[in-house]
């Protein structure tokens, strides 16, 4: 059957090498083009972005040009024209041809290591069901460590404890510190739990490492890191790269880890959604490594698994040669991408530090094309709900959208925190995040938006007493049971919420629900219950009552 | 919502505070057969296209609210996320809730597919087996023509963790739900011997290969009577195809796709937990930010991801809100159309139906001429495939292996090894019948015999 018409433009372009070749090579050095693209071109390629709005939040939920968004579409109307003959004649070999492509990018040693999955979380899920069943199987002994940072994603460390915990296993935290100085901070706080780890007579089974932590946002020396575990006689090392693909370098047999990760939708231009898991050597070499939707590949090794886990839309894994091509537009390809992004994001964050008085939360050469940048103390942030209200203020009032970091102040006894110049503590911070689409004026409104409130004496402590005033007009309300765990939940009642801070309920339009939003402790949640259960037609949420 | 007027109501996709219409709103007059060939002239209109039990089917309009849905995410993913998504997926599983007759919804988490329902259920017994709770050696009871991948997963959770997977054989063709109460019954007795438990019973609906209506509210009822544990039924092709009415069934766990039989994109489908104290344990095995929050809540968010094909089903009860009767009318619709083609099918070839009307749903099983020789499963998919590139006739073939000592069917001289599984859904035509009618005959006129296919 005929090739996607992606294909086509490839060779129109006269693009003989590289991608669009059935043999998935790519080329090492960006081919030279007519000419890069252009700023007008890329505003249109990013048109469907809410142009009102200043995007400084790649990191969250990446972003898709327009003209991989129609290779999607493209491959969707394949599949529902003749969907039999789609799953038939074109689905495994154009998920070959992605994982090709994946596998240059990468510098993966085989195909078979690379597999195609949903997104990061997934791949940490096939990870901890493996290790789970390790547990149960007794290859591992009950009371056995798996390591992870303290940073480490919130949604991983459920996974962790979903599967690992349950089974039998010890986590251990590395506590890290925030704002960094150095990669040597990072190394000697892990180099210390895998002593304290040794000391007490426990084998590590697994360490799970993150290549950039996602909130605070730091990049980690990940091959250091997995230089020490080999040393230390950790079995496996997981590298949780969510954020790392086109953000920074990614060489999965230098850095040497035995599991790695990252989402493509992040940084590299793919539509929702799409990850890799590279896995070091063939499948014989983790023959009990399995994608927990079991299908018909059950048995084929992961790649083959995770290429079909039931009907299902699979066109984002497909469209891997269209993001090849829209990258290679740019001068320098997607090195040049990072590299440009970098040092924006690094100069961006420098000016708003500046202006605000406050601090970077690393030094450059631990950022990416995300850096954390001190938010003036006045602010009052005091806790992780005070800085999603701040963020959703401020994507309400002033229509930018920037993730907010909680960074708790030092205990008595510990080292003094980070202070601005004004000497109040600095407890939260802006992830800035820059992409191609950014222009400097994205971040001149952040940096206007926080002078504005801190003109008006803005403070969340005082937004939280006085009930509404600052509240976000349209906020959702925060529903008791996201934040109380019932079964099997880790029980900690200030849970890491959403990608940034997330937390999510039906609304229910009722005016006081919007100071629910601002409840924090456990008697105000009760209260809220026993009101919903009170109303005849409940909250109008169809929960009860109907 | 009244059950009686579900299938009409219409709501509006994308209607994000989830009011919905108690009443129908009378529609000015049934969609024209142009309009549903326009809805449906994204497919291609060269293929006799006799297999929506496969991967369903999309009509244009529902095709459009997903885009809108995908658009409103990428415009201002953050804003979505935070507003507009829970809302949308409580949407739906509203309106889910109130098609399968669910008591609350609470009982309903929106997943990708019936694999990945079944996947849930399995990793539950899995840890069962696995924490004690269940003991090395109780039994989990499958059909034998239950969906290969739930198969593999039973394996693949269930066998792993210390159980014994018992199959239930099942005979085929089939004439009568006596037959299929009477095998499962005596499977129960022997999943019990030696004092073992039958921890849980995998019961399809509508079985996939060969395609037959299982009695799925009198084996779930015999479940109980003989203590077994839990019942999950896996009726990957039921919404749509038949009626479902969770409470009446009575089982633990059910399980079925709307992108097969209820105009959904790929994919999504509904699984329905009883509540009772099992509900809570049960775990989707991607694990985020929901972790114990309960299955509908952490199958809401299992990381970024497209969810626009589970925020469409108000937009797909628009949809069927303009057919006559609506879902119900589809359904009947349907199964008329697909027994009267199977009986032109069986009575022009001189074979005969897999099952009686009453055993079928919107599709039925006709068996081929035994002269085509299908000798085995990579036969089936040879003519399968030759079927697609000579004849462009989509229809999936089941090979029927003949057992020992066993007389098979004949039609004339020829045993009857191989069936068609024709499908009839809003988009068929007859002429997508006759086409499949005059490529057999012509194979038989040719005196093709599937050996002589060369495989792709």
């Amino acid at each position: 059957m005929d090739a996607p018409r992606d294909d086509h433009r490839l060779s129109e372009n006269g693009n003989g090498n590289g991608c669009g070749e059935a043999d998935g090579r790519l080329s090492k050095r960006p081919r030279p083009h007519p000419a890069p693209i252009s700023a007008a071109e890329i505003v249109e390629e990013f048109s469907h972005n809410d142009p009102a709005v200043a995007r400084v939040n790649n990191g969250s939920f990446g972003c898709c040009p327009a003209s991989v968004l129609a290779a999607q579409l493209r491959w969707q109307r394949l599949f529902l024209r003749q969907p039999d003959e789609f799953y038939f004649s074109s689905l495994q070999p154009s998920l070959t041809r992605s994982r090709s492509l994946v596998l240059e990018l990468i510098n993966a040693a085989h195909l078979d290591e690379v597999s195609l999955v949903d997104n990061a979380t997934t791949a940490a899920a096939i990870i901890f069901q493996h290790v789970a069943w390790s547990f149960i199987e007794g290859a591992f002994n009950p009371g056995d460590a798996v390591v992870m940072l303290h940073y480490a994603y919130g949604a991983v460390k459920q996974s962790i404890h979903a599967y690992v915990a349950r089974a039998g296993g010890h986590v251990v935290e590395v506590p890290l510190p925030f704002p960094l100085s150095s990669p040597d901070e990072v190394v000697a706080e892990f180099r210390r739990t895998l002593g304290l780890c040794r000391a007490g007579g426990r084998r590590v089974r697994l360490a799970v490492i993150d290549h950039i932590t996602s909130m605070p946002c730091v990049v980690i020396p990940v091959k250091e890191l997995t230089r020490i575990c080999r040393e230390e006689g950790v079995d496996q090392v997981f590298v949780d790269g969510a954020h790392s693909i086109g953000n920074v370098e990614v060489d999965v047999q230098d850095i040497g880890a035995d599991f790695y990760t990252s989402n493509l939708h992040k940084w590299l231009f793919c539509p929702p959604s799409v990850a890799f898991l590279h896995t070091r050597g063939s499948p014989a070499a983790t023959p009990s490594l399995h994608h927990p939707v079991v299908s018909h590949e059950y048995g084929n090794g992961l790649p083959l698994e995770s290429g079909w886990i039931g009907n299902r839309d699979y066109t984002p894994q497909l469209v891997v040669p269209a993001v090849v091509e829209f990258v290679e537009r740019f001068e320098g390809g997607l090195e040049g991408i990072r590299r440009r992004n970098h040092e924006k994001v690094v100069e961006m964050g420098k000016m708003l530090a500046e202006s605000w008085g406050t601090l970077l939360g690393c030094p450059p050469e631990m950022s990416c094309s995300m850096i954390m940048v001190g938010l003036p103390g006045c602010l009052g942030i005091s806790s992780e709900t005070d800085a999603m209200k701040l963020r959703a203020l401020l994507r309400d009032e002033f229509k930018i959208e920037v993730p907010i970091h909680y960074q708790s102040p030092p205990k008595d006894g510990e080292a003094a925190g980070a202070t601005d110049e004004s000497g109040a503590t600095v407890t939260g911070y802006a992830r800035i995040s820059h992409q191609v689409y950014n222009v400097e004026d994205d971040y001149c409104r952040l940096r206007d938006a926080v002078h504005k409130l801190v003109r008006d004496g803005f403070s969340c402590i005082q937004s939280t007493e006085e009930g509404i005033q600052h509240s976000s007009k349209r906020e959702a309300a925060i529903g008791f049971q996201s934040r109380f765990p019932k079964h099997g939940g880790c029980g900690k009642f200030e849970r890491p919420l959403g990608p940034g801070n997330g937390p999510i309920w039906p609304k229910t339009g009722l005016s006081w629900v919007r100071w629910m939003a601002h409840a924090t402790t456990w008697s105000h949640i009760k209260r809220w219950h026993r009101l919903r259960l009170s109303l005849p037609g409940g909250l109008g949420d169809g929960t009860i009552g109907n | 919502m009244d059950r009686r007027h579900r299938d009409d109501s219409a709501d509006n996709g994308g209607d994000a505070n989830g009011q919905r219409e108690k009443r129908p709103r009378p529609a000015p007059r049934a969609i024209s057969a142009a309009e549903i060939a326009e809805e449906f002239a994204h497919h291609d209109s060269s293929v006799a296209r006799i297999n929506n039990g496969s991967f369903g089917s999309c009509p244009a309009s529902v095709l459009a609210a997903q885009r809108s849905w995908q658009l409103q995410f990428l415009r201002q993913p953050d804003e979505f996320y935070f507003n507009r998504l829970q809302p949308g997926l409580f949407h739906s599983r509203a309106l889910v809730k109130d098609i399968i007759n669910a008591a609350d919804v609470d009982e309903v988490a929106l997943v990708d597919n019936a694999t990945t329902a079944a996947a849930i259920v399995l990793q539950h017994a899995s840890w069962a087996f696995a924490e004690g709770a269940f003991r090395k050696g109780d039994a989990v009871v499958m059909l034998h023509y239950a969906y290969g991948a739930v198969k593999k997963s039973i394996h693949a959770y269930v066998a792993r963790a210390g159980g014994h997977v018992i199959e239930v054989p099942l005979p085929f063709p089939v004439s009568s739900n006596e037959e299929i109460v009477r095998e499962f019954r005596k499977t129960l007795e022997l999943g019990k011997a030696n004092g073992r438990r039958v921890r849980l019973a995998v019961i399809d609906h509508v079985t996939s290969m060969p395609s037959v209506v299982i009695p799925v509210k009198e084996l779930t009822r015999i479940c109980r009577e003989e203590g077994v544990d839990q019942v999950f039924v896996d009726a990957a092709h039921a919404i749509g195809s038949v009626e479902v009415d969770v409470q009446d069934i009575g089982a633990d766990f059910y399980t079925s796709n709307l992108h097969k039989w209820f105009f959904c994109p790929p994919s999504v489908a509904f699984l329905y937990t009883k509540k009772c104290s099992a509900s809570s344990c049960l775990h989707h095995p991607v694990v985020s930010h929901e972790y114990g929050n309960g299955l509908p809540l952490e199958s809401g968010w299992i990381g970024t991801r497209d969810y626009s094909s589970q925020l469409v089903v108000p937009s797909v009860m628009e949809f069927i809100g303009r057919f006559e009767g609506g879902i119900e009318g589809i359904r009947k619709r349907n199964h008329e159309k697909v027994v009267e083609m199977g009986k032109m099918l069986a009575e022009a070839w001189g074979t005969f139906l897999g099952s009686p009307p009453e055993m079928c749903c919107s599709m039925i099983m006709v068996g081929l001429p035994g002269c085509l020789r299908v000798s085995g499963e990579k036969d089936a998919m040879k003519l399968r495939s030759f079927l697609r590139e000579k004849f462009k006739v989509e229809v999936p073939i089941y090979y029927q292996p003949p057992k020992d000592g066993e007389v098979l069917e004949k039609d004339g001289n020829n045993c009857v090894t191989g069936y068609v599984r024709i499908s009839h859904n809003v988009y068929n035509a007859e002429g997508d019948y006759h086409r499949l009618r005059d490529a057999v005959h012509n194979l038989v006129a040719d005196g093709y015999k599937c050996d002589m296919l060369s495989s792709k």
